[in-house]
């Protein structure tokens, strides 16, 4: 079984490529969207035509739960600008693995004392994996930011992890 | 699409919501702004989801059926929402307390048994929507085809499916399978000034469900939804039930069905009572079962069903976390369902949530308002108002080693949609077998099993290069559909799917040609007891009428010769046509007799005879 690449999102939305979306207009031009295209205000005629309307439905509403994220939208960037950008650059730097793993470790045996202390650590950590990916992005270097995306994973499970904790 | 259809010359396009409970069912339709039930006459609105098979052979749903359960228990039919789109295994503990019998059928789907017949929860569910579909007729005065019909937002794929099989048995198109708690959210907000972050708590009869919405403009969109499709207010009365049965001086009289439903019916007027009083009492004489009296206070009964709150509010805690949201961050919290008038459960809910809940909206009829309102939508009728519902539970593919694969996660938007492409493994192989589960377990043990999918006709190719795309798309049903094409040559495969759960579509289609057949034999069946019922009737009239009445002796000999001439035909078992056109003949008689007299008489006696 292979997965088969979403479409573009940002085709589907008709919206720039750009990882700097304003999330209140991206929210009001997913409702316009769907008001323009949702099976519920156009009833078809033929079987053809409703399979059309719900799959261009569909589409909308799952470029919306890809824009709305910003490192799956991410993704999605990088892998229209670049296809598999992403599965070319899956082997991370053995320090920064080194420091994810006592990272993780940190979390599974933290002390509820701690806990709110290391989420702001781990968020800050995010923030600035993001902050890096954006200026990768902007200077045209995919590669670069396609690490950072597989970075932020093991950030981004370790703060999934303290959540579930508590 | 075009602007045809709004042309002033069109007539509106009538679509009905109907809200089938697991307790109890109505219908509602909005022409203009506002929706409204649909009831029959001054009749209660709520229709009970009961069907009576009655030994004469009639079937008899709703309130009818209800007045004969204590009658006839063990062919009396409800609460079948408990057992559509399951198997009889994960039914067993819900048949247990049920007075009526329910077997494992063929590949293990439920069955009611009754007498020599065996039918499927489909099949009870369209006769209530049979029934619900001819009150709104009679309200409406025009026919009904298309419908909205509401599940919990908490049933599966097996179980929506189901609900659109029992519409289309009723002989409805059913436009929408449609949420509850998000057709009473629309029920609700409809005024406009409700925009904000509303939380449904929804519990009904045998369900619970609780949504999360937010509300913009006209859009009504789910964040999140959670629920269990085996909680709800026949628990309560259940745990009463069993206090009950342990006072009986006799362990039979758990097993004897009679008494299991006059228990069950004292168990739920006293909830009912508790939700009112601090303390309510029970006598009920079960004949040779003997007699129980029984108190319960308030408090004790909060205690009993305590635990089952908190099962309701653990949901309410996830949902908002799926969401995304703190609890304080929801505007308002709306109440639906007959149940949600318990005290606790008001208590509970708002403690936690620190708001008090609206219960501006009737709890029992939210759901049939709202979905009145979707049916309006659908017909065409009103594009400012949209609904953007999800996918309760994830869907996936079993992978090697009994791993469940997610395709599409749960809280999904639907419509949704993803493709995966699959191979062969050996060469010229033509079919690939896919299995679908649906839950949130990583094991496909710990998932339910929807059904496999059978890929054919891919092209005899070595192992590996056949390249078929799947496209599994759940529809704005939040039901299933997969596609698939062979991506080197383009041919469409056909896909063959064996449901584990509910009907087959042959099965489905079979049954709607029976039922058509059936409609036939019912009509004449029941045209055959009416006119014959009618018959005996006047002649038991008459009689009685001319002991009382003083009649000239060959007026009276007019009637008598009329009496007999129909006695002899019910003696003979005439047919129904033969027994009209006599009952009419003896109708002529006693209505041209002298000062009416005899028909004021006959007139009483009949009435008499009806109040007895």
């Amino acid at each position: 079984m292979f997965n088969v690449p979403a479409p573009d999102a940002f085709a589907v939305f008709g919206v720039s490529r750009t990882l700097d979306l304003d999330e209140q207009e991206l929210e009001m031009h997913y409702l316009k969207l769907s008001r323009e295209c949702h099976p519920d205000h156009n009833r078809a005629q033929t079987t053809d035509d409703c399979a059309a309307v719900l799959q261009r439905s569909a589409e909308i509403n799952d470029a919306w739960n890809i824009l709305r994220d910003p490192w799956r939208r991410a993704r999605a960037l990088l892998e229209a600008e670049s296809a598999g950008v992403l599965e070319r650059n899956k082997k991370l730097d053995p320090m920064f693995l080194m420091a994810a793993l006592e990272l993780a470790e940190e979390v599974a045996f933290a002390e509820s004392d701690r806990q709110a202390a290391l989420t702001d650590k781990l968020q800050a950590a995010i923030d600035s994996d993001f902050t890096a990916l954006q200026k990768d992005v902007n200077n045209g270097d995919f590669d670069a930011a396609a690490k950072r995306v597989h970075q932020s994973h093991y950030h981004l499970k370790a703060l999934h992890d303290l959540e579930a904790k508590s | 699409m075009s602007d045809a259809s709004a042309s002033s010359t069109e007539t509106t396009r009538i679509v009905i919501g109907i809200d089938l409970g697991t307790t109890n069912s109505l219908a509602a339709v909005r022409a203009g702004k506002t929706p409204r039930v649909l009831r029959d006459l001054d009749a209660d609105p709520l229709t009970p989801s009961m069907v009576c098979l009655h030994p004469d052979g009639r079937t008899l749903v709703g309130a009818e059926a209800k007045a004969l359960r204590l009658e006839h228990p063990e062919r009396t039919v409800f609460s079948v929402k408990r057992l559509i789109g399951r198997s009889a295994s994960e039914c067993h503990s819900d048949v247990v307390n049920l007075p009526y019998q329910v077997i494992a059928g063929e590949r293990d789907l439920p069955r009611i048994k009754i007498g020599d017949l065996e039918l499927s929860p489909e099949a009870i569910s369209a006769m209530v929507l049979k029934h619900i579909k001819a009150t709104a007729e009679l309200a409406l005065g025009h026919s009904v085809r298309e419908v909205v019909v509401t599940v919990p937002a908490w049933f599966d794929d097996a179980q929506r499916q189901a609900t659109k099989d029992a519409a289309a048995l009723a002989g409805l198109e059913c436009l929408r399978i449609l949420n509850e708690p998000t057709a009473a959210a629309l029920a609700y907000g409809l005024d406009g000034n409700n925009d904000g972050t509303v939380l449904v708590y929804d519990l009904g009869g045998g369900t619970f469900d609780v949504s999360i919405l937010r509300i913009k403009d006209g859009i009504f969109r789910v964040l999140a939804t959670k629920g269990d499709t085996h909680l709800g207010g026949d628990d309560f009365d259940q745990l009463l039930a069993q206090r009950i049965l342990n006072l009986l001086p006799s362990k039979k009289g758990s097993e004897d069905p009679y008494v299991l439903q006059a228990v069950l019916s004292a168990a739920e007027g006293l909830k009912m009572r508790l939700s009112e009083h601090d303390e309510a009492t029970l006598e009920l004489d079960l004949g040779d079962h003997g007699e129980v009296q029984l108190t319960v206070t308030r408090a004790e009964f909060e205690a009993a069903i305590a635990p089952l709150v908190q099962r309701t509010l653990d949901c309410v805690k996830s949902a908002a976390r799926d969401a995304g949201l703190e609890l304080s961050q929801i505007d308002d919290i709306v109440l639906v369902g007959g149940s949600t008038r318990v005290p606790l459960v008001r208590n509970r809910l708002e403690a936690l949530t620190g708001k008090p809940p609206h219960t501006e909206i009737d709890p029992d009829q939210a759901v049939a308002l709202g979905a009145a309102i979707q049916a309006d939508i659908l017909a065409g009728n009103d594009k400012s108002l949209l609904l953007l519902d999800v996918i309760p539970l994830s869907l996936g593919i079993e992978t090697l080693g009994g791993t469940v694969q997610k395709l599409i996660l749960r809280n999904s938007t639907i419509p949704t949609s993803v493709s995966e492409e699959f191979s062969t493994g050996v060469d010229d192989q033509t079919t690939v077998e896919l299995a679908i589960y649906q839950g949130e377990r990583e094991l496909s043990k710990d998932c339910r099993l929807l059904g496999e999918f059978k890929l054919r006709g891919i092209p005899p190719l070595p192992a590996g290069l056949p390249r078929v795309l799947v496209t599994f798309l759940v529809d704005a049903d939040g039901v299933l559909r997969v596609t698939a094409r062979e991506q080197r040559t383009g041919i469409e495969a056909s896909i063959q799917i064996v449901p584990t759960f509910g009907l087959t579509r042959d099965e489905v289609r079979r049954m709607m040609i029976e039922s058509i057949e059936h409609a036939q034999d019912d009509y004449i069946a029941r045209e055959e007891i009416e006119a014959r019922a009618k018959a005996e009737a006047m002649v038991r009239g008459t009689k009685k009428a001319l002991q009382i009445a003083e009649l000239p002796p060959d007026q009276t000999f007019a009637v008598h010769k009329a009496v007999k001439a129909l006695q002899k035909l019910l003696d003979a078992d005439a047919e129904p046509n033969a027994l009209k056109s006599a009952s009419d003949d003896l109708t002529k008689v006693t209505t041209t007799i002298a000062d009416d007299v005899i028909s004021a008489a006959v007139t009483k006696a009949l009435k008499e005879e009806q109040q007895q």
